[in-house]
């Protein structure tokens, strides 16, 4: 069993609703050809690091892929999403190995998983601590008069650890 | 007459993957990612961040995926 993830950034200019609809042709293409979609998520839009063709935003949109050895439509799907010009960028990554080696799971990232870290921390009742009162005055701190001279510090060392 | 020998007190640098225990270094996290490059946008080298050679390998790829998929720049212009 191989795992993928399959990320794909659509220009903005193409509305929500169509992303969807790309996204559930890409879907059923890869279903058809014999993996499963273990699941999506829609990163929506998003700021570019750097413009690409000029469009500073993109809409981010996510797979997960499992499939047998060999039965696998990602190919295809790769040139399709290379045809496709409202396709910005595509990366396929095969994930199975690499997460059999990490022992501990990684967490979750992207949008939706700090919708839900933020809900989760707003639910914990954090109780009413009170108002903290008035520091009050901190007073004078004196002259701590004239610290003299610093004498040599020496040159500079480059060596790379000590 | 001889000098006398400088006794430096470097902070010891450690992998921040061994110490926060991520096996997995995941290309969409940005926020992680972020820590590893500069103003200039360039891949913080081992010498200066302290990442072991097991970890920066992945690290590396990560970077260059995020890379692709802007969401993390190639450059600062």
């Amino acid at each position: 069993m191989r795992t993928y993830e399959l990320m794909f950034v659509v220009d903005p200019r193409v509305s929500d609703e169509e992303v969807v609809t790309m996204a559930q042709d890409y879907k059923n293409m890869i279903t058809a050809g014999g993996s499963q979609i273990t699941g999506e998520e829609n990163w929506g839009r998003r700021k570019l690091a750097y413009p690409i063709d000029k469009i500073t935003e993109g809409k981010y949109f996510l797979l997960y892929v499992s499939s047998e050895v060999g039965k696998t439509a990602l190919p295809e799907v790769e040139h399709r999403m290379r045809q496709n010009e409202k396709i910005f960028r595509y990366l396929t990554v095969r994930t199975d190995e690499d997460l059999k080696k990490a022992a501990r799971r990684p967490p979750r990232v992207g949008p939706e998983a700090d919708r839900d870290r933020e809900r989760e921390a707003s639910d914990r009742d954090r109780g009413d601590r009170g108002d903290r009162g008035d520091r009050g005055d901190r007073g004078d701190r004196g002259d701590h008069g004239d610290r003299g001279d610093r004498g040599d510090r020496g040159g500079r060392h480059f060596e790379e650890r000590g | 007459m001889a000098r006398a020998r400088k006794v430096f007190f470097r902070r010891r640098k450690v992998c921040k993957f061994c110490a926060d225990k991520i096996d997995y270094i995941d290309y969409k996290d940005v926020k992680l990612l972020q820590q590893f490059i500069p103003e200039r946008s360039k891949i913080l080298p081992r010498r200066i961040s302290g990442t072991c050679a097991t970890h920066q390998r992945p690290l590396q790829q990560a970077i260059k995926r995020a890379r692709h998929l802007a969401l993390i720049p190639f450059t600062t212009d």
